[in-house]
């Protein structure tokens, strides 16, 4: 790890000045430091100064008593997996942030971190692969071992985007805060969400330099609101998704009013698939709305030489997560 | 309680001392490198000592908790990378980032210019051969600074052609290892021309070709040695070692000392499984650099390093050809095999494994690659064998329509305890309420149930290359000492617990000392010998120490020497009119100053070898994302006297773990084009966590009952793979017959990937 200076601020418009000094040199934020430290370690990342932000009260508010879901950027995921009224009113959420890793990371990691966090792609994680996304000319999963890389979204890098809080929270409708020094911008959490083809290919959001997530909002659920995240992983202890779904709908009168549905783990961002929302809008969920839910959700995949079980094993999860809702 | 006769041999000898006694000659086991090799001894021929029947163990034959559990969980234990001393530095290993290339840049004045590094030393600066090849190490004040300095190097390489994979390996004019390519020459043998006509005259016949990765030890403990020089004429060396005396043995070599004057420390290790008999290249550079600097040298391996060059499973690729008649008789069987050992030739025991076959031929050839040579892993080349074997058992049963269990006990010798252990396994994992005994059952549902049978077999015997010493000083304290070293198998337990139960005291009054080349010689830990070299050898010193303390009893009781008893109420005398104990410690204040020692050899009628191992897996397959779920595993395992209960039911649990692991998640990723391992570390190396572990039952197979010792580490850990697999396609008709078996190979299977 690149030696560094760990500076302490105490408030946000500190934080921020310390990481838009260029003159001082590159910096980072710290949060629960999961992702960060491993690309430290790895020499993916290398800042100068690293800005603590847990010296910051205030910041890991957790708080529904307004009707919506307010959470401080700086909130771990084991106390949004444990807080009731998550689990009883955004149960995408909860359900998700339990997915996560193992309980020592989900007692460190942040929901902030969560969703900044950078690709798994094991070329992107390797330094000798000077890959496209660390700013090299060839994205090597697309001819190489691609079997945990994108079928959606992809081109010219074919990362998925690894965070399983982003599809959940997609599928509830949240809004993501962001505060820099030209102020506060907030925005859905997918628009947050940036593809390589539209954007720059070494980052995933919109995120700019010196600017910091502040706040995730959660709307109010409308009357009859269900969720889920449902995630599959290699290996059911610790891992990140070979694919996932989040998963709301609406149900009025035994049919669906209202569904949002994201997927995860198979393109560079958490996609959202509105043609397949709209598929079950007036109707009942029953197999035949799932199967014809996940076909459309997964309608324009490309899969690479190694991924293409990638398509019948999101469409299982997408029928599952649907039908689960509706018992 | 009875007391087993007390041997008539010389008190306090050794062998040497004792009158020549007659010969004979045995065979017993010579382990080379972890593989174990059936080589003919001369013993004598005078049974010394015994083990006392079963049923008369008071302590051995029971469950022991291990005497080091609440150091290790406590973290008192000290394991290599733990030690710390005054001086010491830290030193780090650069190692070739490309399977072949030639070094074209290191900039070692940068590297000695970082703070706090000490010493820079270029391994090789010319070229690499493989990928993984050490290159440079770096020695600082601090690891953080060692790490620095190699950074410093900014080392470039320019990349020669490679081959890394089958198909690349395997080209004409492909880059080779060795002066003769890369494909070795054929090994055969049987006879093709009959094997093929009884194949042809089969009324069922199938085909396959199979596929293994390459496995990694995974030690939790990377490989290292923290080297204790400082000049002088001594140096201590703590080694993460299966070999104690070998590793201080070959530092003396390389830091120029005599043997006599190094001293080898491996109190606890963290694991070897077949990787760490030598002290490698590390080792070498720790004693280089310690001698140069005259400092202490900590250098134990990095995660990926350890991914790299620090030995692995060879995989390779089968192609088995076999056929039955219709009661299932094997008929033919016909096998073409390629060895993946990277710059080794790999390992593969010979097919068809445990089974024979009317008519056989095999052809097995190495494929070499530039990668670090395979070596030896728990049951070298027999998992390898297992999976393929155990796989095609059952394609031919459900060709032919032959119960799974049936099929094997038609192809097993019909007085091998593979037949009962079959019917107990097949009890244990429910067999006889499965439907799906003939055929697989449908991919239908979220859970389709399905079981899956494999056996195995191991030597595990002993050999005469143990010295241990019991000594039992005059407070009472009683040690047991060899300089062995305990690999996590529990020999610190039995040592213990052996001299417990010849005295009649609780294991914890035992001290058990190893881990120290000063200690008696030992056995290097490979192939299952450890026990079966050792446990005799600690009866034989502990039966000798009670013959000795009885004789001294003797004479200053003024009783006869034959009728003492040591028991936990204390000692008693059958002799005595009206016999009252005499306490253990009150006993031992009779005792001269310098206490009592007795020193124990191999006895080889202590021992035994040939185990005979059988599981069986149920899994739970879902069709809908090919996840396979391992149920319940069931392993029964002869293990000949067993010595402790708790301690074997716990290696055949990680034995059964690793084979989990080898069937759903485990194995080497390499990127051909870019010549990287994409997967060095444990993130993407998936081993099994506590959700992959399934219900285990660990059955020690009481109807072995020869009274000798046999190491059992081997034989839980061949068998697994091929009953998942098995497992898996019984469950939904999915045969995977490439490792692991992760869920896109089972929806591939089953025919829902377009």
């Amino acid at each position: 790890m690149k030696s560094f200076r760990l500076v302490n601020p105490t408030t946000l418009d500190e934080a921020i000045d310390f990481a838009s000094d260029r003159a001082a040199g590159s910096s980072k934020f710290l949060a629960g430091g999961q992702d960060l430290l491993t690309e430290m370690k790895e020499h993916l990342s290398g800042p100068d100064r690293v800005v603590n932000l847990k010296s910051i009260p205030g910041l890991d508010a957790l708080d529904s008593s307004g009707g919506s879901l307010r959470i401080g950027a700086l909130t771990t995921l084991s106390r949004i997996e444990r807080d009731a009224a998550v689990r009883a009113h955004w149960t995408a959420l909860a359900e998700a942030a339990h997915s996560v890793a193992s309980p020592q990371i989900r007692t460190c990691g942040t929901i902030g971190g969560n969703l900044c966090q950078r690709p798994r792609c094991w070329y992107y994680r390797l330094e000798e692969a000077n890959c496209l996304k660390k700013g090299g000319t060839e994205c090597f999963s697309y001819g190489g071992l691609n079997k945990y890389n994108a079928i959606l979204g992809g081109g010219p890098t074919y990362i998925v985007h690894p965070s399983d809080l982003a599809p959940a929270l997609v599928a509830l409708g949240a809004e993501i805060v962001l505060r820099s020094k030209s102020g506060e911008r907030r925005m859905p959490l997918e628009k947050f969400y940036v593809l390589p083809a539209d954007g720059d290919v070494t980052k995933e959001t919109v995120l700019a330099d010196g600017e910091i997530v502040t706040e995730i909002v959660v709307p109010k659920p409308a009357a009859g609101t269900r969720s889920t995240y449902v995630k599959f992983k290699e290996r059911e202890s610790y891992d990140f998704a070979l694919s996932a779904v989040g998963a709301s709908v609406v149900l009025e009168g035994g049919k669906v009013a209202a569904a949002r549905l994201c997927l995860g783990a198979v393109a560079p961002v958490p996609w959202r698939v509105e043609r397949a929302e709209k598929v079950l809008v007036g109707r009942v969920l029953d197999e035949t709305a799932a199967r014809e839910a996940a076909n459309e959700a997964l309608r324009g995949a490309e899969p690479l030489s190694q991924n293409a079980y990638k398509v019948p094993l999101t469409k299982t999860l997408v029928e599952r997560a649907l039908l689960a809702l509706a018992r | 309680m009875a007391l087993e006769p007390i041997p008539s041999a010389p008190i306090l000898s050794t062998r040497e001392d004792a009158q020549a006694p007659k010969k004979k000659k045995i065979k017993t086991t010579k382990v080379v490198n972890g593989v174990d090799t059936e080589v003919e001894i001369e013993v004598d021929d005078v049974p010394t000592v015994a083990w006392p029947e079963r049923s008369k163990l008071r302590v051995l034959n029971h469950d022991i908790p291990r005497v080091d559990g609440p150091d290790k969980v406590s973290g008192a234990a000290r394991y290599t990378h733990d030690v710390r001393l005054p001086g010491m530095v830290y030193a780090q290993i650069l190692v070739s980032p490309l399977p072949r290339a030639k070094v074209v840049k290191l900039d070692v004045e940068a590297a000695r210019k970082v703070k706090g590094v000490v010493h820079v030393l270029v391994i090789q600066g010319e070229s690499t051969g493989w990928l993984g090849d050490p290159v440079a190490a770096v020695a600082a004040e601090t690891l953080e600074a060692a790490q620095d300095g190699l950074r410093a190097l900014a080392p470039k390489f320019e990349a020669l052609p490679w081959s890394v994979d089958h198909e690349t390996a395997t080209k004409s004019g492909a880059p080779a290892v060795t002066k003769n390519g890369n494909l070795g020459k054929p090994e055969t043998d049987g006879d093709e021309t009959k094997a093929r006509a009884a194949l042809q005259a089969s009324p069922t016949r199938v085909k396959a070709t199979y596929q293994v990765p390459i496995q990694h030890h995974a030690c939790l403990e990377t490989h290292g040695v923290v080297v204790d020089y400082r000049g002088g004429t001594e140096a201590t060396v703590y080694c993460s070692t299966q070999y104690t005396h070998g590793f201080a043995a070959e530092a003396a070599e390389v830091l120029g000392l005599p043997a006599s004057s190094v001293t080898g420390i491996n109190e606890h290790m963290g694991g070897g499984f077949g990787s760490k008999f030598g002290m490698d290249k590390q080792g070498q550079v720790a004693c280089q650099i310690a001698k140069e600097l005259k400092r202490p040298v900590h250098l134990m391996l990095g995660r990926r390093e350890e991914f790299l060059m620090s030995g692995n499973r060879s995989g390779g690729i089968q192609t088995i050809e076999a056929g039955c008649e219709a009661d299932g008789k094997f008929t033919g069987f016909l096998v073409q095999a390629f060895k993946h050992g990277g710059l080794g030739r790999g390992s593969l025991a010979a097919l068809p494994y445990c089974y024979s076959a009317a008519e056989h031929y095999r052809s097995v050839q190495s494929v070499r690659m530039h990668l670090d040579a395979n070596r030896a892993m728990r049951a070298p080349g027999s998992p390898q064998a297992s999976f393929p074997m155990e796989s095609i058992v059952d394609e031919l049963a459900y060709a032919a329509g032959i119960d799974l269990v049936a099929i094997r006990k038609r192809n097993l010798p019909r007085d091998a305890s593979w037949q009962r252990q079959l019917d107990r396994a097949a009890r244990e994992i429910g067999w006889a309420d499965h439907p799906h005994k003939t055929k697989p059952g449908p991919a239908l549902g979220t859970e389709c149930i399905g079981i899956g049978f494999g056996v195995s077999a191991w030597g595990g015997g002993g050999a005469d290359e143990c010295e241990v010493e019991v000594r039992i000083e005059r407070d009472g304290s009683v040690v047991t000492a060899c300089g062995s070293q305990d690999l996590g198998t529990g020999t610190r337990t039995y040592m213990a617990a052996i001299t417990a139960e010849e005295f009649g005291l609780p294991v914890a009054a035992v001290a058990a000392r190893l881990g120290n080349s000063r200690l008696g010689n030992s056995v290097a830990s490979g192939g299952s010998v450890t026990t079966a070299s050792l446990a005799p050898a600690v009866k034989d010193a502990a039966a000798k120490a009670r013959v000795a303390f009885a004789t001294h009893l003797a004479a200053v009781l003024g009783l006869p020497g034959d009728g003492f008893r040591f028991e936990p109420e204390g000692i008693l005398h059958d002799g005595a009119k009206a016999p009252t104990a005499m306490s253990w410690k009150k006993a031992c204040g009779t005792l001269p100053a310098e206490g009592l020692r007795a020193n124990g050899r191999w006895v080889e009628s202590l021992a035994s070898r040939g185990v005979n191992c059988t599981q069986a897996a149920r899994v739970a397959v879902d069709p809908g994302t090919g996840r396979v779920l391992v149920l319940h595993m069931v392993c029964v395992q002869e293990v000949g006297l067993p010595l402790n209960r708790l301690a074997l039911r716990s290696q055949i649990q990680g034995g059964m773990i690793q084979a989990l692991g080898y069937a759903i998640s485990e194995g080497r990723v390499i990127d051909p084009v870019l010549g990287i391992q994409l997967n060095p570390n444990f993130e993407d190396y998936k081993v099994p966590h506590a959700l992959e572990i399934p219900r285990m039952t660990a059955i020690i197979d009481d109807e072995d009952t020869r009274q000798g010792v046999i190491g059992v580490g081997e034989p839980p850990v061949i068998p697994g793979a091929g009953a998942i697999a098995n497992a898996v396609h019984n469950a939904c008709g999915a045969r995977v017959r490439e490792l692991p078996i992760t869920p896109d190979k089972v929806l591939q299977a089953l025919g829902k990937v377009v």
